[in-house]
């Protein structure tokens, strides 16, 4: 189950977080988050040998706790996906999946004229959509 | 992408094909679209270099956006690294998604390294706009000029991006060209990768 999404602009700024847990542990999560940033600058400056290819959007597990694992995707444009999951035993194409659905979400989110780029996104729609990707996320089916 | 040609017309929505096929504005209400924007900014300036400017800033905004649209659709989750890379992806996928075509050229500059330039024998935004005298050598490709310079900035290439026009000999309309000068971090940053 996915428990926190975020979207982290160029300059590390946050640019959409949001997190899918009953319990109060939003702070630790979106500590979580914080960390993975060192995590992505670190693999995309010094990519290992048997890391994905250095211009490969999607980066893989950045790192595993012992209750999550953190997921990591990074655009064109320097913009920043993490997805921190409960699950264990993720498939890396249900992972790619969940990044493409909400990657497509985040360009149909920037692509409005009234939206400033690398101001926080406060669509509605955006939320929504998110929320039914990651409701579907491995299930197999598409938002 | 901006059309040339006549959009079919179907009476019914049920006779439209599925798939997506090319997708066209039409070119007139384009070019009435981007009158208004010249007009607008017009009234808003005191001199040519503060117009070309505002241009090139409702381009960068364009840009900014297009970038991100062609690389979830296009690129195949591939972030592009290089200078040449994203150079002729500007030429060619850009161009084709905006103008229906590649640019006619992409030529590196002979006097400087971090030069280069997309030439265009007729760019679509100057199609219809003949410059006045007075304005001296303003160009509304400066617009153009924005769409590459809000790629370029996005995708991590900061570059001053600038339309100029060429003159051919027997021909009445001269040639645009877009130069791109390079910040020197991304030069520097090439020559690490190798």
């Amino acid at each position: 189950m996915i428990v926190c999404v975020a979207v982290v602009g160029h300059q590390n700024n946050p640019l959409y977080l949001q997190s899918f847990t009953e319990a109060d542990d939003a702070l630790k999560l979106h500590h979580v988050v914080h960390c993975s940033l060192d995590v992505i600058d670190e693999r995309v400056n010094n990519p290992k040998r048997n890391a994905p290819a250095l211009n490969e959007t999607f980066l893989g597990l950045l790192y595993p706790t012992e209750n999550y694992k953190v997921y990591g995707y990074l655009t064109n444009t320097k913009v920043k996906f993490i997805m921190v999951t409960t699950d264990l035993d993720v498939k890396d194409a249900d992972a790619r999946n969940f990044f493409r659905k909400f990657h497509a979400a985040y360009v149909d989110a920037v692509s409005n004229p009234f939206h400033v780029p690398g101001k926080k996104i406060a669509s509605r729609s955006f939320g929504a959509r998110v929320s039914t990707i990651v409701k579907s996320f491995g299930s197999g089916t598409t938002a | 992408m901006i059309g040339v040609g006549k959009a079919k017309q179907y009476a019914n929505v049920l006779d439209k094909p599925l798939s997506r096929g090319r997708q066209e504005v039409s070119l007139s209400a384009f070019a009435f679209l981007f009158s208004e924007l010249v007009q607008y900014n017009q009234t808003q300036v005191d001199n040519i270099a503060e117009l070309e400017r505002r241009l090139e800033d409702a381009g960068y905004a364009v840009g900014a956006r297009v970038l991100e649209l062609l690389c979830h659709r296009e690129k195949g989750n591939r972030r592009e690294t290089r200078l040449l890379g994203i150079l002729s992806f500007i030429h060619s996928t850009v161009w084709k998604v905006l103008f229906g075509k590649v640019a006619d050229s992409l030529e590196k500059g002979t006097e400087h390294e971090d030069e280069y330039m997309i030439s265009e024998k007729e760019l679509l935004v100057n199609r219809f706009i003949s410059v006045p005298k007075d304005m001296g050598a303003f160009n509304c490709g400066a617009f153009v000029a924005g769409i590459v310079r809000g790629v370029l900035e996005n995708a991590g290439f900061p570059a001053v991006v600038t339309a100029h026009f060429v003159p051919i000999e027997g021909q009445q309309r001269p040639r645009t060209t877009i130069l791109i000068k390079f910040a020197e971090e991304v030069l520097q940053r090439e020559a690490r990768f190798g």
